[in-house]
């Protein structure tokens, strides 16, 4: 088909809201080695010293390990969670399957302020506030719809009669699982689980109400110390998510395709 | 011969299979007996259940009712891995992350065959498809009919009890499908296996086959050789479904059929109203009034009509033929400087007695 | 759970699958598959949403303490508060301020991306995905950093010689905030809506004398309804919800419900009401569903 040409009042407005959209992320990459010891835009001068502050600072460092492994665990148990739950909605047809979907999706629809408040309570009175399997949970609520979502879409897609000639030529289910459906979701699987890393690893809201002063995650502490002070500390710290984010999104595209994954 | 001989328990035996979804019978009653080593085609406009029939018999759909065995085993609950069946798919169904050769040595691996074993015997299937040299390439690195050699290789390298083609050649264009057409005879033949083709393409059925089995809203119409199907069709279905076919309505009393004003006679002796059916380059044309063809004395029919239409298709002249109410199609080879008779010119059609298939109406 | 998961599955046969295993070990496997994720979500998400509703009706005996007896008290102390009537009111009308504004930002940048092809399409997609993948905490603080006394617009308009504007800890801060943070979303619901959009009838309607701006308002625009009315939805539900740029770029003087459900929940510790906002925030969410399905009736 032929492209129909793009008229320039509609690029100019494009671009305009691109850069709208973009200001906020592109600028704490500079604001990030300023060497004002307070946030101002521009910086009077240029420096390294709020990464060296990042380093000594053990709040944030602390958070950025708990965020990690919090983020690991979960990604981990999201897949062996979702995939057999997605198996057994795709390919084994459960009654009820799309029902089970809607409901598996659920909590996606639900704000987070509910959400968290709802698993706050709950928490407090099972003694889980503020301890790692807690923030486990809680996180798996909020990673499990988008991982069962993006292996059903996988498995969906995947034309079953490659399963079926592996079981003619004698493979059992089991074989044909391994040897042969896993490979072929691949794709599916590695965006899965960065999806998973990703939305755990950036969960704000209900860690907001899990944690406290024993444990916290890196958006929590990033979001008090916000609260309290904007130094450009917090620019430095937003500079890594930002990588972390752009390296994430581009595994995802470079395997999965990212337009496939997000873009129905 | 054909329906004397399907009474004898064959190496692939199917009784009575049935399969019914929630409204449809998709397959009724099919019962039919393979001999070991022949190469059965089941025939069929698509819809007729000759797929899912297929399906059943390697296990992938579950059997609503009736029995399948193979060499005198009942296989009918066993699950598609414990069969011993080679399946060639419509889309191949290769697994896109092995090798050719991974691919043809996987059922060899399910089968606990020694890696070196079944290495060496993988290797023999992939150069009995011609496809030596490409063991280590993936499926997306080959063409649509190397893709369906590999599928050929893998099924066959299992050596199994029955091979199944499943509209194998569907994807692939015309002349590549003449091609493998030849190839699969040809590797059938001298393996000797047992085999059901899947087509809904009359000529793959005929030119292929040993057997032909033509099926029709799930049921059997006949089984045959493909000159028992053309010659002798069993049904009306039969007889209009393979070949080119004039159908003609009438009513019969004894040997005489009336057909409009035209008094025709057919072998057999019936009552009522039927169907009258002759091929179309089984009939002769003449001007009317010119002497007809004589066929060596044999009995003939003969039907009066005037041309309506003429088409010229290359190697034929097609003429429609207005005779009463009815359209006959007829076919002259060309020769090359003739002139097509015209449209309008009155001409008398005739045929051979013997030529003259007669079902019974609405059939 | 698991005897519920067994209820819900039928044999595999039945469904025109395999033969070979029986019905009870395939209704078995199902609900082993299925186990784990009806467990987590049963535990985690069930229950405590079901805890909330009920706790809702039930009385707070200050603290975190909470009567036995079930009660309307939080309900009519909410409904008929004048200070909780406003509160809705207000976060309501800031969410559908922040839909429109979200929705005028948007649609360019949906157009253009429909009307973009190959890797160019690729890299303007990543350009829109990568903030949805970025924390709110750090877009926020980034529009601290363009909005604050001492930010890159105040920077600037001091420069040109003009007074600095208070952007920030108000609710002009929140409203640009929280436009941009939900660009994201309106977008890509936009992009699936614009499914029907074929250069072709633009060209019709181009052919039939149609200006350009004639054809925006009379081809485009409707065309697209169906994806302007799913973007709006999400947006107008995240901005009602959304508490993270309410509380840092509101500084703590912009008051809307999720940044009250919250002081209600971890500063008063008045569980009770907090559910009570909480069901309100889902009844304001049941009522945008059911204008949304109205909507798109009336489109299509």
């Amino acid at each position: 088909m032929e492209d129909r040409p793009v008229s320039p009042a509609l690029k100019i407005a494009a671009f305009v809201m691109f850069a709208f959209l973009l200001a906020p992320v592109l600028l704490v990459v500079p604001i990030s080695f300023s060497a004002d010891s307070y946030m101002s835009f521009p910086p009077s001068g240029w420096s390294l010293r709020w990464y060296i502050e990042l380093m000594d600072n053990s709040r944030m460092i602390g958070a950025l390990g708990t965020s990690t492994l919090l983020a690991v665990i979960v990604m981990v148990l999201a897949m062996v969670i979702a995939l057999p739950a997605a198996y057994a909605i795709v390919r084994m047809r459960v009654i009820g399957g799309e029902a089970l979907l809607a409901l598996f999706t659920a909590p996606l629809l639900l704000p987070t302020i509910v959400l968290g408040l709802a698993i706050l309570i709950v928490f407090a009175g099972a003694g889980l506030l503020a301890t790692f399997p807690g923030l486990v949970i809680a996180h798996l609520i909020i990673v499990l719809p988008y991982a069962l979502r993006v292996l059903t879409t996988s498995l969906s897609g995947l034309p079953i009669i490659m399963e079926e000639a592996a079981s003619t030529l004698g493979a059992s289910p089991l074989t044909v699982f391994r040897r042969i459906t896993l490979p072929m979701m691949m794709p599916g699987m590695v965006a899965t689980a960065a999806l998973s890393f990703l939305v755990s690893f950036d969960e704000a809201v209900i860690s907001l109400f899990l944690t406290g002063p024993r444990i916290t995650t890196l958006p929590v502490a990033l979001y008090q110390h916000v609260e309290n002070q904007a130094d450009p500390l917090v620019a430095a710290v937003s500079v890594l998510l930002i990588v972390l984010t752009l390296a994430v999104v581009l595994i995802v595209d470079r395997t999965a395709g990212l337009t496939k994954t997000f873009v129905k | 011969m054909g329906t004397a001989q399907t009474m004898q328990p064959g190496f692939l035996s199917i009784r009575s299979l049935t399969k019914r979804y929630d409204t449809m019978v998709a397959v009724d009653t099919l019962t039919l007996e393979i001999p070991k080593g022949e190469l059965v085609a089941f025939l069929g406009p698509s819809g007729c259940g000759k797929s899912t029939s297929l399906r059943m018999i390697a296990g992938l759909c579950p059997v609503t009712s009736g029995t399948i065995s193979i060499d005198g085993k009942d296989v009918t609950r066993l699950a598609p891995y414990r069969r011993d069946i080679g399946l060639v798919f419509q889309s191949y169904a290769l697994f896109p992350h092995m090798t050719v050769l991974k691919n043809v040595m996987f059922g060899l691996e399910m089968r606990k065959v020694p890696v070196a074993e079944a290495e060496r015997r993988a290797r023999e299937a992939i150069a009995l498809v011609r496809l030596e040299g490409r063991e280590d390439r993936k499926p997306a690195q080959l063409s649509g009919g190397q893709q369906q050699r590999v599928a050929l290789a893998r099924a066959l390298v299992i050596q199994p009890s029955i091979l199944l083609f499943d509209e194998p050649l569907s994807n692939l264009d015309a002349k590549l499908r003449d091609e493998m057409r030849a190839e699969i005879r040809r590797i059938q033949k001298r393996l000797g296996i047992t085999s059901i083709f899947v087509t809904h393409d009359q000529v793959e059925a005929l030119s292929m086959c040993d057997k032909v089995a033509v099926l029709n809203g799930g049921r059997l119409e006949q089984i045959g050789t493909p000159g028992d199907l053309y010659e002798r069709p069993a049904t009306a279905f039969v007889a209009s479904f393979v070949g080119r076919t004039n159908r003609l309505s009438g009513v019969a009393e004894g040997d005489r059929i009336s057909v409009g004003g035209a008094a025709l006679r057919a072998p057999g002796s019936r009552r009522g109203n039927v169907d009258l059916m002759v091929r179309p380059h089984r009939m002769i044309m003449t001007p009317a009034g010119d002497k007809g063809p004589d066929f060596d004395g044999e009995p003939l029919n003969s039907i009066g009509g005037e041309i309506r239409d003429v088409y010229y298709a290359g190697d034929i002249l097609n003429y429609e033929i207005q005779a009463g109410d009815q359209i006959i199609s007829v076919e002259r080879a060309t020769t090359g400087g003739e002139t097509p008779m015209a449209s309008g010119s009155p001409v008398t059609l005739t045929w051979r007695v013997a030529d003259t298939l007669v079902f019974g109406a609405g059939q | 759970m698991s005897a519920a998961a067994a209820a819900t599955t039928q044999p595999a046969n039945a469904a025109g699958e395999r033969p070979g295993s029986g019905m009870a070990s395939t209704v078995a496997l199902a609900t082993l598959l299925l186990g784990p994720i009806i467990a987590v979500n049963g535990l985690a998400f069930l229950m405590p949403v079901f805890n909330l509703l009920l706790l809702s009706f039930r009385e707070s005996l200050g603290g975190s303490t909470i009567g036995e007896a079930y009660t309307l008290a939080n309900w009519s102390s909410t409904l008929f508060d004048s200070y909780y009537i406003e509160l809705i009111v207000q976060s309501i009308l800031t969410s559908l301020m922040i839909t429109a504004l979200t929705l005028v930002a948007s649609y360019p940048i949906a157009l253009y991306l429909h009307r973009s092809k190959g890797r160019w399409r690729t890299f303007l997609l990543v350009l829109v995905i990568s903030p949805l993948l970025t924390s709110a905490v750090v877009r926020t603080y980034g529009w601290i950093a363009i909005l604050a006394d001492d930010g890159l617009i105040n920077n600037m308009l001091k420069a040109f010689g003009v007074e600095a504007m208070r952007l920030i800890f108000n609710k002009v801060g929140v409203v640009i905030g929280l436009t941009e943070i939900l660009m994201p979303y309106m977008i890509l619901a936009l992009l699936a809506g614009f499914g029907r959009l074929d250069p072709r009838v633009e060209e019709a309607a181009e052919t039939l004398g149609a200006s350009p701006w004639k054809v925006f308002w009379r081809i485009v625009v409707p065309l697209t309804m169906p994806g302007v009315a799913l973007g709006c939805l999400l947006s107008f539900v995240l901005a009602v919800s959304s508490f993270i740029t309410p509380k840092l770029l509101g500084g703590g003087r912009v008051f809307l419900l999720a940044t009250e459900i919250y002081d209600q929940a971890i500063v008063t510790l008045n569980w009770p009401l907090a559910a009570t906002l909480s069901m309100i925030v889902l009844v304001i969410f049941g009522a945008a569903l059911v204008l949304y399905s109205r909507l798109l009736r009336a489109v299509i």
